[in-house]
């Protein structure tokens, strides 16, 4: 019996995959299982090539996965095309479609020997049962629930809810191809059995969302009352949340005529003494960072989420890439530190958002949260958030005395100025791009440049103590190291799981805070370490060089860059990894070695 | 050919290999083909061609023809063709997007092309959504419109295509659709043959997020021919008082050509040139004109 | 559908042949972006038929042009492809994603229909009495194909009264 299983299931749009792994999901999800979706198209809008993944766990799960336990394949044209996303190996059952007409011994996959082949009439069953070779979808569905124990009941039970409304014809079709499906497993049992342990957690309720989903829903509730914004993927949803919600709150969305529009109108609002917000991918970014300049020199506090794709310019609009990192820590000339965090999941979303917000209040700036577009777009089950244990930070108000000749820009001991609104009584003040003196004033002298340069870049100081935005895991000594963030931390945390129990001696450090970066938390990460890698999905090693900017990095810390769009499987940073520790090993008995 | 000479060419001629990504059924498939026609027409053979597009489903289209194309970014193919068309003047320069890329990201380009009238066709395909990003607002949409960024109805009245290009001065505007496909050809012709700046407004349904009432049928049950109403298109303040009607009638055919265009922004830098060169030092020599006499 | 610049009364038999040829490319090149559009979007027996189309059109182009060849040679053509709009070619806006054989057949009788009405539209007008004759037999024609079609079409089961839509996916944001 397993404990976990990862289905990669590919057709095209017309075959209805990517539903089927969403009635999985909520199927698994209904009987107390964790659980994660991602998923990945070609660049039709309609019928073009469709897959995704899903990951059924009765624990809570770190990673979409790697090597796939099931696959799926609709057709093999389209299932190629997803190429390193949908990794085939010896471990694999692979599930396919009869009418391909290609025999189980031939099917092609180059180099490699699924576990078990098996062809299925998937088309002809829909046809026969449902009348429609389109039923395919739920056909297969059943034949998941026959080979692996999962939404026997729930799957139908899900898609009666969801079709309830066009019909019973169309409910009793899926039923039939359902029945159909699961009737062929289980008159063709697999040779060794896959089905999943039942969840000890069965009955608990369950959240079911997606990263921009979370993220806009953690932003009204920080008390976000304002979201400007523009349509670009894969972060719309962040606005179509707000524009179903946000006005039940008393606060407004803008879909604005562009990006720069779109964080000019929160901008405005965060003068106007409200929570505002933005959200885009990179090509918004850098159109958005003239504005980012400003509402850093002003000091007004702002939260911008950065969705990343593929890049640069156009890019790879529906692939993943954390290639935004330059951009968001150093976007818009001059001297601007601007704290930059990064959620590694849908779950602590909710939390790095939330935090984002309490950051641009308390210091009066903007912010960048770095999503990517694979935590915005998937899908995970999540344990209820207990929201009580969230301290909200609301902006410094002036006390009466400080609208006694209210000095905006006063200089104080942490450099925080309490911050005034129109409307309030002694705190006008003058808000600009330009350099300014205590009161708001313009000025051009050198003197007061540097002053206040100082004060916008050492009121950040205290961030970088901030440990508890860095997530260290294993042991605290090891000599071995990881860096990851983002999504790719997911990965490597399931690496370090593997790395320990094969008996490595590694540890993990995830930083939620990228910039600015926390020098003496690396410091004392790094301490122990000998050799390590900085592990993520951009071409030019950003992450590493920033690193390298600001730390005295261990020689023996090495970059592991890709660029986005090619998924790092936790096997293979176990291999690294082992690579690491033979060379370590070689050098100390290297070193052992009695001096000529 | 040699440069700027015409040539027999056939509209099969403009068409590239590449497949379009369009859903089947889309309107751009038959504007597509109003281009490659109107193209054949006026001659020009395609490595000629300069096609310049921003960010959408419509701004695909350069990459469907044989001309020399730019899918640059969201908003500013404009910008970026006339930049083509200063480098060189004797390339045939065309424009390319949707109502989001033109009317609102692009918006404020347009303006600047029109009053610096260079010879450069714009053609927009309006169809009130943003189709490549799943169905958001746009600036064209009917105001009350739900979409995936306006569920309890759009708050906006919407941008009028027509109303801002004439207002601005532009010396050729016309509307067209693929409800007419011989005018619709007919008039993207004549907007390349316009000696100056030439606006063609397509109205080109999306197939998979417009709604019912405005596809082919609906379009075709709301449109006018200008010609058959007798509209006289030297008539600006005629052709502005038509166009009001942007969003409840198609009005189909050319709104307003200036009878007598204005010398091109073009014409005028090489008249410039022309003027300007007799006093050029030698490049070798430039740097004489920081000796003080 | 729709034509320009043709005068049906001083048409050629030469003129009328090379416009019956124009009128089977275009279909051709039509049933070609069909059948490509339904195979990117996965709609492979649609895009079989359309297949089969473009062979039927490229069949009927042949039988024209080796007519043409014999009684006019190469002689240069004055007719374009300009002239004529979708005349026997299927509508764009007759395609859909995920459609049926069965409502691709009916696009391509649609198109029959079509090409059926433009011949008899045209006969009053024509003076030429071999032209009449052709356009006669082409007339004749589309009342055939219209046949073939609905032979095939006779042969598909039913289409399901459930409709696509229920079980694709949703569009996919770019």
């Amino acid at each position: 019996m397993r404990k976990d299983l990862v289905f990669g299931m590919a057709g095209s749009g017309g075959d209805g995959i990517v539903s089927a792994g969403d009635s999985l999901l909520q199927a698994a999800a209904a009987e107390g299982y964790h659980g994660v979706m991602t998923k990945s198209f070609g660049s039709q809008i309609r019928g073009g090539e469709s897959s995704c993944r899903v990951r059924i766990s009765t624990t809570p799960i770190l990673n979409p996965g790697g090597n796939l336990d099931v696959a799926v394949a609709l057709n093999w044209e389209d299932f190629l095309k997803f190429g390193a996303e949908l990794p085939v190996s010896g471990t694999t059952v692979v599930i396919y479609e009869a009418a391909t007409g290609i025999k189980e011994s031939e099917i092609p996959l180059v180099g490699v020997t699924p576990l078990q082949v098996i062809a299925v009439p998937i088309a002809a069953m829909a046809k026969e049962t449902a009348g429609t070779e389109r039923a395919k979808n739920t056909v297969v569905l059943g034949l998941i629930a026959g080979w692996f124990g999962i939404g026997a009941v729930a799957v139908m039970k899900g898609i009666r809810k969801k079709l309830a409304k066009k019909g019973e014809e169309l409910v009793e079709a899926n039923q039939r191809a359902f029945d159909a499906g699961r009737a062929f497993a289980m008159e063709h049992p697999l040779k060794a059995s896959m089905n999943v342990v039942p969840s000890e957690t069965k009955g608990n309720v369950k959240l079911i969302t997606d990263g921009n989903d979370m993220c806009a829903a953690a932003a009204i509730f920080a008390g976000c009352q304002f979201f400007g914004g523009y349509p670009i993927t894969p972060s719309t949803e962040i606005m179509q949340f707000f524009t179903d919600q946000v006005w039940k709150y008393g606060g407004s969305v803008l879909q604005a005529e562009d990006e720069i529009a779109g964080i000019g109108a929160a901008v405005g609002a965060s003068f106007a003494g409200k929570k505002s917000m933005t959200a885009t991918s990179g090509p918004g970014l850098s159109l958005k960072s003239e504005m980012m300049g400003l509402a850093s020199i002003a000091e007004l506090p702002l939260v911008i989420v950065d969705v990343q794709r593929g890049g640069p310019s156009t890019g790879l609009p529906t692939k993943t890439e954390q290639s935004d990192l330059f951009a968001a820590a150093f976007s818009a000339h001059g001297d601007v530190i601007r704290p930059v965090l990064a959620p590694t999941s849908v779950a602590d979303m909710f939390r790095i958002t939330i935090e984002a917000f309490n950051i641009a209040e308390y210091y009066q700036t903007p912010v960048i949260v770095l999503s990517d577009q694979e935590i915005a777009a998937r899908k995970e089950t999540l344990d209820p958030i207990d929201t009580t244990q969230f301290k909200i930070i609301n902006r410094l108000v002036p006390s009466g005395a400080d609208l006694q000749d209210y000095k905006r820009f006063k200089q104080t001991d942490n450099h925080i100025s309490p911050i005034s609104h129109p409307g309030m009584l002694g705190g006008t003040y003058l808000a600009s791009g330009i350099e300014h003196v205590e009161s708001g004033a313009p000025t051009n002298s050198g003197n007061v440049h540097q002053r206040m340069n100082d004060k916008r870049t050492k009121k950040f100081d205290p961030l970088k103590d901030r440990k508890d935005l860095f997530e260290v895991t294993g042991n605290p000594n090891a000599p071995i190291a990881m860096v990851a963030w983002g999504s790719i931390a997911g990965v490597c945390r399931e690496a370090l799981e593997m790395a320990e129990a094969e008996g490595l001696n590694v540890k993990l450090l995830v930083p939620y805070l990228l910039y600015p970066v926390a020098e003496g938390v690396y410091n004392d990460f790094f301490a122990s370490v000998q050799k390590g890698l900085v592990i993520e999905q951009t071409h030019l090693a950003q992450t590493f060089k920033l690193l390298r900017m600001h730390v005295d990095l261990p020689k023996g810390l090495k970059s592991l860059a890709r660029s986005g769009a090619n998924p790092f499987l936790p096997s293979e940073i176990v291999a690294a990894l082992k690579t690491l520790v033979s060379e370590l090993q070689r050098s100390h008995e290297g070193n052992l070695q009695p001096q000529e | 050919m040699s440069a700027t000479g015409t040539c027999e060419y056939q509209p099969k001629d403009y068409k590239s290999d590449l497949k379009p990504i369009w859903c089947p059924g889309c309107g751009d498939f038959s504007v597509v083909q109003g281009i490659y026609r109107a193209l054949a027409a006026v001659g020009r053979p395609p490595h000629e061609i300069a096609f310049v597009s921003g960010i959408g489903c419509s701004s695909r289209i350069p990459g469907y023809t044989t001309a020399y194309g730019f899918n640059s970014v969201h908003g500013r193919s404009l910008p970026i063709a006339q930049g083509i068309k200063m480098a060189n003047p004797d390339l045939l320069v065309l424009a390319a997007g949707g109502d989001g890329d033109g009317f609102s990201i692009g918006g404020g380009h347009i303006a600047h092309l029109i009053r610096r009238n260079m010879d450069i066709t714009y053609i927009v395909m309006d169809n009130q959504i943003y189709g490549l990003t799943k169905g958001q607002l746009s600036p064209t949409s009917q105001k009350g419109r739900v979409t995936c960024t306006s569920r309890f109805g759009s708050l906006e009245e919407p941008v009028n295509p027509l109303l801002y290009v004439l207002a601005y001065g532009a010396g050729f505007v016309a509307q067209a659709s693929p409800t007419d496909l011989v005018g619709m050809a007919a008039v993207i012709e004549e907007a390349i043959r316009y000696p100056g700046f030439a606006f063609v407004n397509i109205q080109s349904p999306c197939v998979t997020y417009g709604e019912e009432g405005q596809q082919i049928k609906g379009l075709k049950a709301i449109s006018e021919s200008l010609s058959a109403l007798g509209h006289n298109p030297a008539d600006r303040l005629a052709a502005m008082d038509l166009a009001q009607h942007y969003g409840s009638k198609m009005h189909l055919g050319v709104f307003y050509r200036n009878p007598e265009p204005p010398p091109t922004y073009g014409d005028l830098v090489k008249e410039r040139q022309a003027l300007l060169s007799k006093d050029a030092l030698p490049k070798e020599r430039i740097l004489d004109l920081f000796i003080k006499k | 559908m729709a034509i320009q610049g043709i005068d049906f009364a001083k048409l050629s038999l030469k003129d009328a042949l090379d416009l019956a040829i124009l009128i089977e490319d275009e279909a051709q090149e039509r049933y070609e972006d069909f059948a490509s559009q339904m195979e990117q979007h996965r709609t492979p027996e649609a895009a079989r038929f359309f297949r089969y189309m473009v062979e039927n059109e490229a069949k009927h182009g042949r039988e024209l042009s080796s007519r043409r060849l014999q009684l006019f040679g190469d002689a240069p053509r004055s007719v374009t492809p300009s002239m004529i709009f979708d005349i026997e070619a299927p509508d764009f806006d007759a395609a859909r994603a995920f459609m049926t054989p069965r409502m691709a057949m009916e696009a391509a009788l649609a198109s029959e229909v079509k090409a059926h009405a433009f011949f008899v539209s045209a006969l009053p007008a024509l003076q030429d009495l071999e032209v009449r004759a052709l356009f006669e037999e082409l007339r004749d024609e589309e009342i055939e194909h219209q046949h073939l079609v609905k032979i095939e079409l006779a042969k598909l089961p039913p289409d399901s009264r459930l409709s696509e839509e229920d079980f694709v996916d949703e569009p996919a944001p770019q």
